[in-house]
Order: C-alpha cells, then sequence, then structure tokens
C-alpha cells in the first residue's frame, strides 16, 4: 500500500515536472517573428499599385540575429515598418511574440524597441534629455535612466556630448545616439533598420559588439542592412529580399552553399608564362583575373581547385596561394544578379 | 497614464528650450485684446447693442481672443508634427510603447495647461486693464472651457496635419481654414446683426460654439440654453475629431 502511495507520488511529480518542462520547451522554442505570406501594396492616384512586400514568409528564433538584405527599395524597410506596428499590412499575417501586429498592436510595441532608418533625435534637446524622455516613454525611473545613460554614454563614446543639442550633433552622431537610446532598455525584440548608416569605423564596432552582446544575453535582433560584411559577421539567419520577396533565406551557411560552391584560388607566381596560363585555361575554370604576378582563378567544387593548384605547381612557378570560398555579397550580388535577368 | 505623462513631460522639455515661442504661445493674446480691442472699443464709443443689453466692444470680444487663442495653439502644436516628421522622431514615437490615443492626448495636454495660464493672463488683462466684468463665479468652467476648445481644435487640426505630408501645404491650407472660420464665427461680431445667410452658415461653426461658451463663462452674455446646447456641440466636435484623428494616425504613413 505505502509502495503504492510513492509509486503515486512519483508520477505525480514526474508528471509536473515533465508538464512545467514541456510548456518551458514549447515557450523557448515558439519562434519569436512569425511572418507569414505578407503582402503590402501602395496605390498612387492614377499609378499602377506597386507591392512593396509581395508575399514575404520567415521565422525568427529567440535570441537569433537575423538579417534581413536585399538592395534599395527591396521592400526591407517596409517589412520593418509592418513588423514595428508604423504600417498595417495589406494581407498575410505577422506576429511578434505571439502578438498579432494588427490585431495588437500595442501589444507588440511593449516587446520591441527599434532604431528607424531615419535619423531620430530630438533636435531642441540635448543628448542627456534625449536619454531622459526615451527612458520615461519606456517606464524607467530616473535612477535607472542615470544609470544607463552612463552606460550607454561610455559604451557609444557619448560621455563628452552629453549637454551638445542634437540640433548642434553632425549626422553620424546622431545616429549614434539614437543607437544608444535602443540599448538603454531590455526589450526582447530589437529592431535596427541601417542602424550603422553614417558611423565611423569605431562606433560602427562599438553597435556591432552590444549588438553581439544583447544577442548573447537572449535578445532577438533584426536588423537590415547594406553592408553584407557586417551581416555575414553578425547574423545567424538570413534572408535575401528582392522586389518585394524572399529570394533566398536560411543560416549564413545555407545561403552562402546558394552560391553552388564556388571557390576562389589567388596564385602568386614568379612570372606569368603562357604556359601557366595555358594550364589553367585547360581546366576549364569559370573565371581568371591576372593582376600583374597574380592570377585569380575562380572554379566551382574543391576538387577543382585542387586541379588547378597541382597543374600549376608543377609548372615550378608557383610561390604562394590561397583559397578562400564565396562570402555572403558574392552570393548577394549572384541571387540579384540572376533574379534581375529573369526578369 | 504614464504614457500620457510622458509625452508632457517631452512637451515640457522643448517648450522650456525655446523662451520666445513660450512668450508668443502666453502674451500673444494678451496683445490682441490689449491693442485690437481698444481700438474697436473706441471706434464704436458706445458699446454693442446685443438684445436688450448693450455691452463694451471690449467684454465682448474677450471670449473671442480666448478662442482666437486657443485656435492658435491648436495650431501651433499640430504644426508640431511636420517638425517631428522632418527630425524623423515622429516615427520613433509610433513604435513606443503607447497608443496613438495616449500620443494625442500627451501632445495636447500640456498646451492646454498652456491655454490655462493664456486665459488666466488675458482674463487678469481685461479686469485690471480694461475694466472688464467678469463672472469669477465661472471662471473655473471657463478654464475648462479654454482646455475643451484648445484639445477640439488640436485633434481637428492633427488631422489635416496626419493628411498633408508638405508642411507649406499645410500652412497655406490652415491659414486659409482660420480665416474663413474666424470671419464665419461670432468672434469679432454679434451674428444677430450680420445678413441671414452669414449667420446660419456661422451658427455651424465650432468656433462660434466656443466663443458664446466662452463669452458666458467670461462675462455672462447669452442664455444658459444657448450655452448648454453650444457646449454639446463643441463636445461632439471633440470626440468625432479625437476619434478620426486616432484612425487618421494609424494610416498616417
Amino acid at each position: 500500500m505505502k509502495n503504492e502511495k510513492e509509486i503515486v507520488r512519483l508520477t505525480l511529480t514526474q508528471h509536473f515536472f515533465i508538464h512545467n518542462f514541456i510548456q518551458f520547451a514549447t515557450h523557448v522554442l515558439d519562434p519569436a517573428i512569425e511572418v507569414h505570406d505578407l503582402v503590402r501594396t501602395f496605390q498612387k492616384r492614377h499609378h499602377e499599385p506597386v507591392r512593396a512586400v509581395d508575399g514575404v514568409s520567415f521565422e525568427v528564433r529567440r535570441g537569433e540575429i537575423f538579417g534581413l538584405l536585399g538592395p534599395n527599395g527591396a521592400g526591407k524597410t517596409t517589412t520593418i515598418k509592418i513588423l514595428t506596428t508604423l504600417l498595417a499590412p495589406t494581407s498575410g499575417t505577422a506576429r511578434i511574440l505571439g502578438h498579432d501586429v494588427v490585431a495588437d498592436p500595442l501589444g507588440v510595441r511593449r516587446q520591441i524597441c527599434v532604431v528607424v532608418q531615419e535619423n531620430a533625435v530630438e533636435l531642441y534637446l540635448s543628448v542627456r534629455n534625449n536619454f531622459r524622455t526615451f527612458g520615461r516613454f519606456h517606464g524607467m525611473t530616473s535612477k535607472e535612466i542615470e544609470e544607463r545613460t552612463n552606460r550607454v554614454t561610455e559604451l557609444f563614446g557619448l560621455r563628452e556630448y552629453l549637454n551638445e543639442k542634437g540640433l548642434d550633433l553632425s549626422g553620424g552622431l546622431k545616429r549614434r545616439v539614437q543607437v544608444a537610446k535602443t540599448f538603454m532598455i531590455d526589450k526582447p525584440i530589437v529592431f535596427l533598420d541601417e542602424a550603422t548608416t553614417g558611423m565611423d569605423a569605431f562606433n560602427k564596432r562599438a553597435t556591432i559588439e552590444a549588438i553581439k552582446e544583447n544577442a548573447r544575453k537572449g535578445r532577438t535582433i533584426v536588423l537590415t542592412t547594406h553592408i553584407l560584411d557586417e551581416a555575414e559577421e553578425l547574423c545567424d539567419a538570413v534572408a535575401i529580399v528582392n522586389r518585394g520577396r524572399i529570394i533566398a533565406g536560411g543560416s549564413v551557411e545555407d545561403v552562402k552553399s546558394m552560391s553552388l560552391r564556388l571557390l576562389y584560388l589567388t596564385l602568386s607566381l614568379k612570372t606569368v608564362s603562357e604556359e601557366v596560363l595555358r594550364t589553367i585555361q585547360e581546366r576549364e575554370p569559370l573565371h581568371v583575373d591576372i593582376k600583374n604576378n597574380t592570377i585569380e582563378v575562380t572554379v566551382r567544387e574543391a576538387t577543382a581547385a585542387l586541379d588547378v593548384l597541382t597543374a600549376v605547381k608543377q609548372t615550378g612557378s608557383l610561390e604562394h596561394f590561397e583559397i578562400s570560398s564565396a562570402s555572403l555579397e558574392d552570393v548577394f550580388l549572384q541571387l540579384i544578379d540572376k533574379k534581375a535577368s529573369i526578369d | 497614464m504614464r504614457e500620457v505623462l510622458a509625452v508632457v513631460y517631452r512637451e515640457y522639455l522643448i517648450r522650456r528650450t525655446s523662451p520666445t515661442w513660450l512668450f508668443f504661445d502666453l502674451a500673444v493674446p494678451l496683445l490682441y485684446l490689449l491693442m485690437f480691442g481698444v481700438a474697436f472699443d473706441k471706434a464704436l464709443g458706445h458699446g454693442l447693442r446685443i438684445g436688450e443689453a448693450t455691452v463694451p466692444y471690449n467684454a465682448f470680444f474677450l471670449g473671442g481672443v480666448l478662442s482666437m487663442s486657443s485656435f492658435g495653439s491648436a495650431m501651433n502644436q499640430s504644426y508640431g508634427f511636420f517638425v517631428d516628421r522632418d527630425n524623423g522622431i515622429f516615427y520613433e514615437f509610433l513604435t513606443y510603447p503607447m497608443t496613438r490615443g495616449q500620443f494625442l492626448l500627451g501632445k495636447i495636454l500640456f498646451q492646454c495647461a498652456m491655454a490655462v495660464i493664456q486665459c488666466m493672463l488675458t482674463i487678469a488683462a481685461g479686469t485690471l486693464l480694461l475694466e472688464i466684468n467678469i463672472r469669477w463665479e465661472l471662471l473655473l468652467f471657463a478654464l475648462i472651457g479654454m482646455m475643451i476648445g484648445t484639445a477640439g481644435w488640436f485633434f481637428f487640426l492633427a488631422i489635416v496635419a496626419f493628411r498633408i505630408r508638405r508642411n507649406d501645404t499645410f500652412n497655406t491650407v490652415i491659414n486659409v481654414a482660420y480665416f474663413v472660420l474666424m470671419f464665419l464665427s461670432s468672434m469679432f461680431y454679434p451674428l444677430d446683426q450680420v445678413p441671414s445667410w452669414l449667420r446660419a452658415i456661422s451658427r455651424m461653426n465650432p468656433l462660434t460654439w466656443q466663443t458664446d461658451a466662452l463669452r458666458f463663462l467670461t462675462i455672462g452674455l447669452g442664455t444658459f440654453s444657448t450655452f448648454l446646447l453650444e457646449a454639446l456641440g463643441f463636445g461632439a466636435f471633440l470626440l468625432l475629431s479625437f476619434w478620426f484623428a486616432v484612425r487618421t494616425l494609424q494610416k498616417a504613413l
């Protein structure tokens, strides 16, 4: 009898833990952002309607840094505007931590902070008062505002500008203040629309480090950028957008693998002889570029790269070589170019 | 409430940076009354004959000056949307954790406080310098009337500001509208002495309702039933404007 009771108690305890674990796991595994078949059409008088966002779908996991990449006018900012409740979608759905952007915009706004594409600084207020008003809007106490202002001004090198008015700041400094404000608060989701635009190298680095640190703390970050090196360094996942549609998406490695395994061989030679050139051309590379005593060869697959390398080495003129795979920028340009030629 | 107060705090900080703006906000109605009112008072000499009563023009004009100043405050405040839009901060505001209604309420709450100060300064000057007889027992209601008037016009003008993208177009539209609304109202002259067509149009103008209500609350001119009707009319105008302004702001981008 006693054993039966113990078994029941044990089973209940196990059940309790399993139930809670499932709940916790479901919560953690739920995507932070779910976008399904999002469409936004703009209609100007006497003009055909333009589909700025044309059936975009993607998910962003919690704690992930997600990049929306694409050329100007691709629909990145319109997508961000819909996700941040600045713009209503024409159709489709978007949910931020379970809150629908149309049905519960306030619920969404309570979960997010945003660096909009425009320079958003109070021109008539000092930098300190910019931080104060921002903190107040986000429900911080005066003490918290003071502490966090100290932290972000240190991080973004703004201490000496605290008493300067927004009006007197350069474009890059205004952007710095705008980005710094975002890192004052602990909202679970951060949207950064071209956040590093206009910043110098020092502040770009500070911003990238702040983004990384925040992602490590579990914040989900969605960013748009033109600078693909930045995206490659930061993002866990990306979506490449062109003309309102996602043309490639997934982890950075997944997207890079869409380059059809392109490899770049940089061969430094004693002299660029006819023999070396013929040897390379016989192996039918995709592209050959000669600069002084250096030849850059583009091939597909590692075996082709090895073949070229071995053959050139046998000519006896090879001094040094480097092999690199396609960067995100190569893939991006390739995809955009391919899409343009199809259209 | 915290959200609304955050907007008020922001408006306060910005206004504090410009003493010139502050001065004009507070002193312009006063100057109108002292210059325009005094000149007409002298020109008309024996005052205005309204029904059985004779009212000095200064006293008659006080209600007009007050509604003029609340319209002016609302105009300034709605113009601020263009400044915020040019600065980019407008878009950032709309991503803050507050509703569009809270944002609009916060924007006008500070201006309402300014309107109350304007009203007190103008009434004080009217009493001390122009010897206008004020119904002091209704002063509190007059102050409330100023706040309601400022808010009503602000929400109405906000609708226009959200729909027009260019500030020069907005300025033109608003200045023309202001001119028409002013002269098609009871602001400068009693309506029972104007042509019937003008009277009919003016009776439909919310600026007439506000001016008449403020006139009743400051110098006691008019009947309670007319006051009540016009006050209710203005209340409906305010609520409708607020609702429409929120709707427009939701689609403003």
